[in-house]
């Protein structure tokens, strides 16, 4: 291979647009100034010993809470991106096949590598200080998947500096996404980060709901658990249950792109309708794996901030389980113009359709616990009260496409998207937020400024309904998704202006919640007491943050909100007998996730470009890492008593 | 093994179990094949859906001969049968015999894919590869996958033998081997589909 | 749930992991001096493995009926493997295994009917 057609491969004309060389310098700089200020500060070793190799669930969950944060950003910069090129009738703010890149990278960054990661981040903070556990069943497996998810990430996120990003939409369908009409590395990029970052993700979904049936404190059955265990078991479960059929889809994707297969091609009999068929198979239980945890979350800060236990707790769990069936039976909605016959339409209809009622359900029971209640109107607070509404009303219009005649004139078109961004930024985006500003000190042991975070809240609202609002009415004048330009004339020009300046203002929103992560990091309120809430669940009990062990004595749960419960009772904060602490066995710290994380990377990228030394080369990484982990037997090291006893007692813990 | 008259209706946790962290992984095991079980869906999903998209290539009814499919079959049912009594010799703390048990179920395994490897080479001469149809994409993929498995299985197999060689059985090689069992009854399992619902359902057309 | 390492009895463990409303996944172990369940379950796989194979070469049914009738005979296979030799009902504490299992059955099979049910759709719009 000659030295042009390499750099041709690695660089075509669709990467050396002035905006992309642009980023690349800044990248370039960035990651000198990063590895110059890692030198200097002679943190390397820290940064090996301490996060590289760390198998401690809390420090997991920061790093994919910061990962989050940065794809947010990415995934944000794109939406801006979108938005500008469509305020004006006949623009060419970019290129149109850099538009078809830059939306497809939107909406797989935002599910895969936004939502995703931030609801594992709160899994990894919460799950087992909530349980009284003192990590999850398998630590190692733990940080097998954030490297997995890494390396999918990063994998993804190179694409539009190395190659050229992927540009067949979030859910790559063929035949655009076959070989013969999409040539470039785009596409092998995508299946071949979401293959890898998904590999991560069930074997997360597997430990989290090892975890929550095998590990809880003693006392601590299924209907004590608090409703964000219930919501993290219904959503791991959920992982387990759709991710094989996405695997499978990817895969086989893969295959006809790089190893001649026919799954989906147009000749040989190919069936591109059955990628769909499997993709959303995935992709359904997929919408309730990113709402569902919140759902959790929002019962947790619901009842905090009420000051009241939360009504109807048997109602919510079962509801949750209701849901969690239902969303295997409503696949095909999203694929009703396919045209597979009334017989399927209308069941797949009518199931879609059942799912808002569990879901009006769980709306009530909110609303209830706050009937009466002293309500606080946190940060945290305003993002569910904020979530009411907007979610209500991002069902009804799910409702509304369940309506399979009705479809038929809905389908693809704006209407759609401010349907799904209703729910997803409505649920899912504003979760998050809430439980960043609720689990914020228990994370990082101080809070996040009130003020700065209410003006945050506000833009984002704002602009999430001035944003969207316009897109219903768009999509109904006929505007259809991933449209690249439209003349004027059509009525969509001054809708979309409006639509532009929400957008603006979200992403002002953006800047405002940075600030203030950044501001309270170094002027922030030290949490002190642990319990900044006056918390219900387990996880105020402990110290902001959490020490290594979590709990110096796993407690003893006798009712459900069992914090709130033992501070009913007068159990005071420093309630521990020295005689109480024993040696505690912790698991130890490995390169092994890490390194294949590192080996799956070379794996992925040598198969994008098909440079088949590179594939080898990795693969024998990942084999190595196997047969080590087979063999290593040294994977846990004792804490003693004494040296807990000393870390209590600093900490005003221990009586005596 | 005397004991105590009291003791005699006792069951005590067979050794996998014996030790808490091993036991839950053994629970992990399940939720990884749980996984796997809808790996294996989606691709009997593929297959039945693309069962009659032959194109120009051949179908099942022209493609399929059920003696080797047969000898596959014993060869992966035998072998079920040898970890399970490995799992019994395990239990009763025969090392021994659990590596002879595991050496057995490795050979059958070898034999199994190397059959299968057999046909599928067969398969090729006559240009049926999966480039031909997506028929046969369906095929290669749904019992490539489950060869795949069976393979690692082996490579899995050999590095329990060393272990058990260096620790004997202890808590935690003896939930490996059970795990492993799980994995291979697992496997047995997906043939058996296989073997009804590709080669036999094959020969019905 | 217990930070113990210590032999304890199936029924100590039990006790233990106790949730009155999941007496249903109580754990059962079975052990015997001779591997007799073993033996049984070997030989009825190979002929259960045999019946369908007869049944299919001689083309005794129709053939919708025969096909229901060897994965009838598939699905016991696949119940006897997991009985006799996965040991399903196993576990400390509590048999979780069997919620997730009985679950992806079900999904499974709706997986595999339902997508046959989609996929064969004749026309564009019908």
């Amino acid at each position: 291979m000659s030295f042009s057609h390499l750099a041709h491969t690695l660089f075509p004309p669709s990467v050396r647009l002035p905006d992309i060389l642009l980023i690349d310098v800044g990248l370039v700089l960035a990651g000198l100034g990063i590895l110059g200020l890692l030198t200097k500060t002679r943190r390397w070793g820290w940064l090996w010993r301490e996060w590289l190799t760390t198998v401690d669930h809390k420090k997991i969950a920061v790093m994919y809470m910061i990962a989050a944060l940065v794809m947010l950003l990415r995934g944000g910069i794109d939406a801006e991106m979108l938005r500008a090129q469509l305020a004006a009738p006949g623009a060419h703010f970019m290129p149109a096949s850099q538009y078809d890149e830059v939306f497809t990278t939107h909406g797989t960054i935002m599910i895969f590598f936004m939502a995703m990661p931030f609801i594992f981040a709160l899994f990894n903070a919460v799950v087992p200080l909530m349980i009284g556990a003192r990590d999850v069943a398998f630590p190692r497996l733990n940080a097998m998947s954030y490297w997995l998810f890494a390396a999918g990430a990063i994998l993804f996120n190179l694409s539009f500096i190395i190659g050229g990003s992927p540009n067949a939409g979030w859910t790559g369908y063929p035949p655009y996404s076959e070989l013969l009409f999409n040539p470039g590395p785009g596409e092998n990029y995508y299946f071949l980060s979401l293959l890898i970052a998904g590999m991560g993700t069930t074997m997360t979904g597997i430990n989290f709901l090892v975890t929550i049936v095998r590990m809880r404190a003693p006392g601590m059955t299924l209907m004590r658990m608090p409703l964000f265990i219930w919501s993290a078991m219904v959503t791991s479960a959920l992982v387990l249950f759709a991710f094989p059929p996405l695997t499978v889809a990817l895969a086989m994707s893969l295959f006809d792109r790089v190893f001649g297969s026919s799954f989906f091609t147009l000749a040989h009999g190919g069936m591109p309708m059955m990628y769909v068929n499997l993709f959303w198979l995935f992709g359904h239980p997929e919408v309730y794996i990113l709402v569902i945890p919140l759902f959790g979350v929002f019962s947790e800060v619901v009842a905090t901030f009420s000051k009241k236990q939360l009504f109807g707790y048997p109602i919510m769990v079962v509801s949750i389980l209701a849901i969690m069936f239902l969303s295997y039976g409503t696949w095909v909605h999203h694929f009703f113009t396919m045209g597979a016959g009334p017989g399927v339409n209308v069941f797949f209809g009518l199931s879609t359709m059942l799912i808002a009622i569990p879901t009006g359900v769980k709306i009530f029971n909110w609303i209830f616990t706050m009937w009466g209640g002293r309500v606080q109107y946190t940060v945290a607070m305003l993002y569910q009260l904020a979530f009411i509404p907007t979610f209500v009303i991002g069902g009804a219009t799910g409702v509304l496409l369940a309506v399979v005649p009705a479809d038929y004139q809905f389908h693809n078109s704006y209407f759609l998207i401010a349907h799904f961004h209703n729910v997803i930024i409505g649920g899912t985006l504003f979760g998050l937020l809430s439980a960043l500003y609720y689990w914020w000190p228990k994370m990082f042991g101080m809070k996040l400024n009130e003020q700065q975070g209410k003006w945050a809240f506000w833009l984002f609202f704002i602009g999430f309904w001035v944003t969207f609002t316009p897109q219903y009415l768009l999509g109904l004048k006929g505007m259809t998704r991933r449209i690249y330009t439209y003349p004027s004339g059509l009525g969509w020009h001054n809708l979309n202006v409006i639509s532009t300046v929400g957008a603006l203002i979200m992403g002002a929103g953006f800047v405002v919640l940075v600030f203030n992560l950044v501001w309270s990091y170094v002027y922030g309120e030290r949490d002190l007491t642990g319990d900044p809430w006056d918390g219900r669940t387990l996880e105020w009990s402990l110290p902001s943050p959490v020490p290594e062990y979590n709990f110096a004595r796993i407690p003893v749960v006798h009712s459900r909100d069992a914090w709130w419960d033992m501070k009913q009772k007068g159990q005071s904060l420093a309630a521990l007998r020295p005689e109480d602490v024993h040696d505690i066995e912790m698991p130890k710290n490995s390169p092994i996730p890490f390194l294949l994380g590192v080996a799956f990377f070379v794996v992925g990228f040598g198969m994008t470009f098909k440079w088949w030394p590179i594939v080898i080369v990795g693969g024998l990484g990942i084999v190595l890492c196997l047969l080590f982990t087979g063999f290593d037997y040294d994977d846990h090291h004792h804490l003693q008593a004494d040296t807990v006893r000393q870390s209590e007692a600093s900490l005003g813990r221990l009586q005596g | 093994m005397s004991m105590p008259a009291a003791d005699e209706h006792v069951q005590h946790l067979p050794i996998e179990f014996a030790n808490e962290k091993e036991s839950i992984k053994i629970t992990g095991f399940w939720m990884f094949l749980v996984t796997d079980i809808l790996i294996f869906a989606s691709l009997f999903s593929t297959y039945a859906v693309m069962h009659n998209a032959v194109a120009m290539g051949p179908s099942s009814q022209q493609l399929f001969q059920m003696g080797p499919v047969m000898l596959e079959t014993l060869l992966l049912l035998t072998s079920s049968f040898t970890i399970g009594l490995g799992i019994y010799a395990m239990r009763k703390g025969q090392a021994r015999a659990l590596i002879y048990w595991i050496l057995l179920t490795i050979l059958l395994g070898a034999g199994f894919v190397f059959t299968e490897i057999h046909d599928f080479v067969s398969f090729a001469a006559i240009h049926a590869t999966w480039h031909t149809s997506a028929f046969l994409s369906a095929f290669d993929i749904l019992v490539g996958t489950h060869g795949a498995h069976v393979t690692f299985g082996i490579f899995w197999a050999v590095t329990l033998l060393f272990q058990l060689k260096k620790r004997g059985i202890t808590a935690q090689t003896a939930r490996k081997v059970f795990t492993f069992s799980l994995y291979w009854h697992f496997l047995d399992i997906v043939w058996i589909f296989i073997y009804t619902f590709v080669y036999l359902n094959g020969r019905i057309g | 749930m217990s930070e113990t390492n210590q032999a304890l009895t199936a029924e100590q463990a039990y006790q233990e992991d106790n949730d009155s409303a999941l007496g249903f996944l109580k754990p059962q172990f079975h052990e015997e001096k001779f591997p007799t369940v073993q033996i049984w379950g070997y030989i009825g796989s190979l002929v259960l493995t045999f019946a369908a194979y007869l049944l299919v070469m001689n083309h005794v049914l129709p053939p919708v009926a025969l096909l229901s009738v060897i994965l009838t005979l598939a699905v016991i296979q696949a119940g006897l493997q997991l009985g006799v030799f996965m040991h399903l009902k196993e576990g400390r504490g509590l048999a979780w295994q069997l919620i997730p299992l009985y679950l992806v059955f079900l999904i499974a099979i709706g997986m595999v009917g339902m997508s046959i049910w989609i996929m064969l759709f004749k026309s564009g719009v019908s």
